[in-house]
C-alpha cells in the first residue's frame, strides 16, 4: 500500500543551534537552582566540616555559569555568521508593520501566522531581548568570578573586573544586578516553554520537535 | 634594577629631603618612646609588622623606622566636614598610647580640629597660615563627607562662616598628597545616603585631584598609619585599587581571609544570633553579612589593638569601607537576597514571584480561551 505524503519537511535548525539550545536550558535549570542556594543557603549544614556543600553548589554554578557563557558567545556569533540565515531573515518581519499585526493577532485566535524567517517578530524581539540579559547576566558572573578567583582566568579578567565593579558602583551591586536579571530568565522560560507547545497546536506544525529533530512539517496545498 | 630596589632608592632619597628640614617637634620620637615606656625592640617590631603590612619586603622596614622618625618634617593639615570624628577616635582612643598614636603625636601635625588647644579666630589663623606656609608639600587629610546642595551651605565651619566645600577646595589646591580618611570622606558614607538632601558627596568628586580613599566607618588606625607612613617615607602614593583605595589595605575581600570562611564553604550558617551555630562560630551570612562584596583588611589588622572586629564579636560586616554602603548593602542582618527594594518594601524574590504568578495566569487564561477559540481554518 501507498501512502501519499500529507505534508513536507522543512530544515530549519542547524545541529549547532539545537545543541546550543540544550546545553543552555540545561545550564538555566542548574543555574537558577544553585543560584537560589548561593543567595539563600536553605539546605541544612552537613555533618562534617569536610563536606563543603556551599563549596560544590559553587562550583556546579560556576562551571555552568562558563557553559552559558561559552553558549552566549557562540550563539552570537552563529546568528551573524551561519551560512543559514533562517534566523536572520526574520529581520524582515521585524521591520514589516503587518507581520507584527498578523502575529499579534494569530496569538488571539485570529488567521495564520505568516513569517519570512523561522521566527515570528515579537517572538525575534524576546530571543533578543533574553540574549542581551544573558550577555549581561554572563558578565555580572564572570566580574563576580574575578572577584573571588584570583589566577588563571580570574586573574587574566581582573582589570576588567575591576573596572565594571567601580563603573557599577561597588560588588553588592554587581551581585544584585546578576540576581535581578535572573528573574528575567524564569519568566522568559515559563512563556517560552508554552509558546512552543501552544503554537505547535494551534498552527498545526511541528514546533516543540524542531529544536531536537531540526526539522519542521508544514501540510501541503 | 628591580622594582623594589628602584622603590628602596627612592626611599632613601626623599628620607635624605626631610632629614635635611628642620624638625618641628622639640622632641624626638626616641625620647617620647622612653617616656611612654615604648622600648626600640617593640619600635623595630612594629617597623617590622608596618613594613609586613604594607606588602613590602623586610628590607624595607629599616626605611620605615627611619621614616617615623622624620615623621616631624611632613607637615599634615586635618580637615573634619560633616562627620562623627569617629575616624579620629579611632586613631588617638586607644586604653594606652602605642605606637600608632605615638607616630601620630609625632607627625608635625598643624591643624586638626579635635587635638589644637586653638579656637575661633586663632584657629582659623592657623589655618590660612599652615595652608600658606606649606603651600605645595603638605598632607592634606579630610574626615567627613562634603555637603554640596545650596552650594555647600549645609556644612559651614569656623568664624568665618567658609562652608566646607570652599575649605577642601582651597585645601586640596596647595596639597601634595589627599586622604579622605573613612567612608564619609572617600564616598559620601551615611550622609550621602538616599535621599542625600544635603547632597553630600565623597571629597574626590569635588576637588580634581587624586584622593587617596580609606573606606571604612571607621578605617582602622593602622590603615591611617599605614598610608601616611607610605607618604612620608616615600612622598607619593601606593598602588590604588579601583575606588583609589591602597591595596594593601583592600586588596582583598573581607570573606578572603575571613576566619569563619570554612565554615561558609561547608554550608554551615547561623540561621538566628543566639542560636547554636551562633555559639559554634558558624558563618554569619545568612545573618545578613556582607564580607564577600567588601574590600578590607580588617579579618587580619582587625581594631583597637588587634583585639577583635565585628565578625569576631558575632556581627556580620556591613560593608563600611564600599561606597553607598548605607544603601547598598541594607538591610544589615539580611543577606542581599533578601533586600527590600527601595518604595515597594518588597525583595527581589518576591516581586518575581508574584510576575510569574501574573505570567501562569496569562498562560492560563490563553489556554483555556484557545479551547474555545475558533479553529484554524486550513
Amino acid at each position: 500500500m501507498q501512502h501519499q505524503a500529507t505534508h513536507t519537511r522543512h530544515y530549519i535548525f542547524t545541529p549547532a543551534i539545537r545543541i546550543f539550545h540544550w546545553l543552555r536550558a540545561l545550564s538555566i535549570f542548574v543555574l537558577i537552582i544553585t543560584g537560589f542556594y548561593l543567595a539563600w543557603p536553605f539546605l541544612v549544614a552537613p555533618s562534617s566540616t569536610d563536606v563543603l556543600v556551599q563549596g560544590w553548589l559553587r562550583f556546579a554554578h560556576i562551571i555552568f555559569g562558563f557553559g552559558l557563557t561559552a553558549v552566549t558567545i557562540a550563539r552570537f556569533y552563529l546568528f551573524f555568521f551561519s551560512r543559514h540565515d533562517i534566523e536572520r531573515r526574520s529581520f524582515k518581519d521585524v521591520m514589516s508593520v503587518s507581520s507584527w499585526i498578523s502575529q499579534l493577532k494569530s496569538y488571539l485566535w485570529v488567521g495564520h501566522l505568516n513569517k519570512a524567517g523561522v521566527y515570528g517578530p515579537l517572538q525575534f524581539v524576546t530571543y533578543v531581548a533574553i540574549s542581551i540579559v544573558a550577555l549581561f547576566i554572563c558578565i555580572t558572573g564572570l566580574v563576580l568570578y574575578a572577584n573571588v578567583y584570583h589566577q588563571g582566568l580570574g586573574g587574566a579578567l581582573w582589570e576588567i573586573s575591576a573596572w565594571i565593579t567601580a563603573q557599577m558602583g561597588g560588588l553588592a551591586y554587581v551581585r544584585v544586578i546578576h540576581h535581578y536579571l535572573m528573574w528575567a530568565f524564569i519568566i522568559f522560560v515559563v512563556i517560552h516553554v508554552y509558546m512552543a507547545v501552544w503554537s505547535g497546536i494551534r498552527f498545526k506544525h511541528n514546533s516543540v520537535d524542531s529544536i531536537v529533530s531540526g526539522y519542521d512539517y508544514h501540510k501541503d496545498h | 634594577m628591580d622594582t623594589h630596589a628602584a622603590l628602596y632608592a627612592q626611599g632613601q632619597q626623599r628620607l635624605a629631603y626631610l632629614r635635611a628640614i628642620a624638625p618641628r617637634q622639640s622632641v624626638s620620637l626616641e625620647q617620647k618612646m622612653a617616656d611612654n615606656g615604648i622600648t626600640r625592640r617593640d619600635f623595630i617590631k612594629w617597623s617590622a609588622a608596618m613594613t609586613a603590612m604594607l606588602a613590602l619586603p623586610l628590607p624595607f622596614s629599616n626605611l620605615v623606622a627611619e621614616a617615623a622618625e622624620l615623621a616631624d618634617r611632613v607637615p599634615l593639615i586635618w580637615l573634619h566636614m560633616a562627620e562623627c570624628t569617629g575616624c579620629s577616635e579611632s586613631l588617638i582612643r586607644t586604653d594606652s598610647p602605642n605606637l600608632d598614636t605615638l607616630i601620630f603625636d609625632h607627625i608635625s601635625l598643624e591643624y586638626h580640629e579635635t587635638l589644637m588647644a586653638a579656637s575661633g579666630w586663632q584657629a582659623e589663623e592657623n589655618l590660612e597660615h599652615a595652608l600658606a606656609q606649606y603651600k605645595g608639600r603638605y598632607l592634606l587629610a579630610v574626615e567627613g563627607a562634603i555637603p554640596t546642595a545650596n552650594n555647600g551651605a549645609f556644612l559651614t565651619v569656623g568664624c568665618k562662616g567658609h562652608t566646607g566645600l570652599q575649605i577642601v577646595k582651597e585645601a586640596a589646591e596647595g596639597a601634595a598628597a589627599i586622604i579622605s580618611v573613612g567612608t564619609c570622606a572617600a564616598f559620601g558614607g551615611v550622609q550621602a545616603a538616599y535621599p542625600n538632601p544635603t547632597g553630600a558627596k565623597g571629597v574626590h568628586e569635588v576637588v580634581d585631584k587624586t584622593v587617596i580613599n580609606l573606606g571604612g566607618c571607621p578605617p582602622s588606625e593602622k590603615n591611617i598609619v599605614g598610608t601616611l607612613m607610605y607618604f612620608i617615607m616615600f612622598g607619593k602614593l601606593p598602588a590604588l585599587d579601583m575606588f583609589n583605595r591602597p591595596k594593601w589595605a583592600y586588596g582583598a575581600r573581607v570573606h578572603d581571609n575571613c576566619e569563619r570562611r570554612g565554615r561558609f564553604d561547608a554550608g554551615e550558617f547561623v540561621e538566628t544570633f543566639g542560636d547554636q551555630g551562633a555559639k559554634d562560630g558558624y558563618c554569619l551570612y545568612k545573618v545578613g553579612c556582607k564580607g564577600p562584596y567588601t574590600y578590607n583588611n580588617c579579618p587580619t589588622e582587625r581594631f583597637n589593638h588587634h583585639t577583635s572586629w565585628p565578625v569576631l564579636a558575632g556581627h556580620g560586616c556591613m560593608g563600611c569601607s564600599e561606597p553607598n554602603f548605607w544603601d547598598d548593602m541594607a538591610d544589615f542582618e539580611k543577606p542581599l537576597g533578601r533586600q527590600l527594594l527601595h518604595g515597594i518594601d518588597a525583595t527581589a524574590d518576591t516581586i518575581g514571584a508574584v510576575i510569574l504568578g501574573a505570567t501562569v495566569v496569562g498562560i492560563g487564561a490563553h489556554a483555556v480561551a484557545s479551547v474555545f477559540a475558533k479553529p484554524l481554518e486550513d
